[in-house]
């Protein structure tokens, strides 16, 4: 979809380089296996896992969700500005993607905070793996808007400007919320 | 990413590898190093696979008193064997200095690695060779050494998190290609799963405990990915450095 209706591309391409493929597909395997053990114990106990997922907020999960999408569409129309040689609407488009980001981020601060108030600390087993599956997307929302301040980096450098980066960091960008997705699903929406 | 064509590997005119012959000695050591640390760790000193968090104080001292004569050779092995780690440590930093980032990087990596060996081997190293060496003393004080020393082994991985830290920004950030970019990556991988090693101290069964699925295991898979990563990008960026290359500062 991105390549055709790009201007400057005229081959069929994949894109981003090889290694930020590595790094995608790799990460994927490395939350599935982490989906799979919330499954397993989620499995092993049902009633406890259902108890303590009625305390999630899911308007906060939604918000978030919308949050993280619409900052993936912005950073997907800043590699369609980048390719068309837009290189300052590109920087804007990222800037707005990662102010996303940094709503994220704000929002799910609050929501722990909220939470660890409330008392549903790591002591229950649901909250344990709540915390720690948010938190290692959390730190990968941190590496993604790094990835988007190189980006920028690379934009406002008339002598760099490699759209390979531009790429690479929007795939990284939509794999970071490919698994909000996933997680909301799994911890928020699963009955 | 043709990572297995022949036309990768730069060869001399007899057709051998190229790169330097003492750098290329160290590549074949570092596999055989850490076979061997791998035989002792899981087979004598009884530290990986992690003896369980959740036993008893009776336990504890029933687990020493099996196991006191392997765990005694097995870390008087690894005393020895720590000393070949410079040299492993080292061919990693040789390679980090030809980047063009700065030997900065490289120093950190040896200062990061250096600090985790304390309480990531010889802390432990003590607490189980106390334990076995005295085990006429309170049973209390044995079970003490033993939620020390696995607290300590397995949680300080965080240690070496600082160590993947500055070699990923180092690999990433490399002009001369010396590390291909996926292996930063993948390094990125190691900096998170091993930071998830902090939750060790706050369980005692479970998915996050210090033998846990999710904290210990699915971090063993990545660290043995990273591992081999990295036996196999070392052997090719010495193979890839020029013979008559100048020596390092």
């Amino acid at each position: 979809m991105l390549q055709r209706d790009a201007p400057t591309t005229t081959e069929t391409r994949v894109p981003g380089d090889g290694h930020i493929w590595v790094m995608v597909l790799g990460d994927l395997l490395i939350f599935t296996g982490y989906f799979i053990i919330f499954m397993v114990f989620r499995t092993m106990n049902p009633a406890d896992f259902l108890a303590a997922q009625q305390h999630l907020n899911v308007n906060i999960g939604v918000i978030n969700t919308v949050v993280l999408l619409t900052s993936s569409w912005f950073v997907a129309r800043s590699v369609l500005a980048a390719r068309a040689g837009n290189h300052r609407s590109a920087v804007r488009f990222v800037y707005s993607g990662a102010g996303g980001g940094v709503l994220f981020i704000v929002l799910k601060s609050y929501e722990w905070a909220v939470k660890i108030s409330a008392g549903h600390t790591n002591s229950d087993l649901f909250f344990s793996l709540y915390y720690v599956i948010t938190g290692v997307h959390l730190v990968h929302v941190v590496i993604g808007l790094i990835a988007l301040g190189v980006v920028v980096r690379e934009l406002n450098n008339p002598g760099r400007r490699r759209l390979m980066v531009v790429e690479s960091a929007a795939m990284y960008w939509h794999m970071v919320d490919l698994l909000w997705v996933i997680i909301f699903g799994l911890l928020y929406v699963m009955r | 990413m043709n990572l297995l064509t022949p036309e990768r590997y730069i060869t001399t005119t007899d057709g051998d590898p190229a790169g330097k012959p003492d750098v290329r000695f160290l590549t074949w050591f570092f596999p055989v190093w850490y076979a061997v640390f791998g035989v002792i760790i899981c087979v004598l000193t009884r530290v990986t696979p992690p003896p369980r968090p959740d036993v008893t104080t009776a336990g504890t001292v029933a687990f020493f008193t099996e196991h006191h004569l392997t765990i005694q050779i097995g870390f008087v092995l690894l005393l020895i064997l720590l000393g070949g780690a410079p040299l492993t440590n080292g061919l990693v930093l040789y390679h980090m200095k030809r980047m063009s980032v700065g030997s900065v990087f490289g120093y950190g990596y040896i200062a990061a690695m250096s600090v985790g060996a304390l309480p990531g081997f010889l802390l432990v190293g003590v607490c189980y060779l106390t334990a076995t060496f005295r085990p006429d003393r309170d049973p209390e004080l044995i079970g003490w050494l033993y939620d020390l020393g696995n607290l300590s082994y397995n949680g300080s991985l965080g240690c070496f998190t600082t160590a993947y830290v500055v070699l990923a920004i180092a690999v990433l950030y490399d002009k001369n290609g010396v590390f291909p970019k996926w292996f930063g990556y993948v390094t990125v991988w190691q900096v998170i799963t091993e930071v998830i090693a902090t939750q060790f101290f706050l369980f005692y069964s479970g998915p996050l405990a210090w033998n846990g699925v999710l904290s210990l295991w699915w971090a063993v898979v990545v660290f043995s990915v990273w591992l081999g990563a990295l036996i196999f990008v070392l052997r090719a960026a010495t193979i890839g450095e020029p013979v008559d290359s100048p020596g390092l500062d």
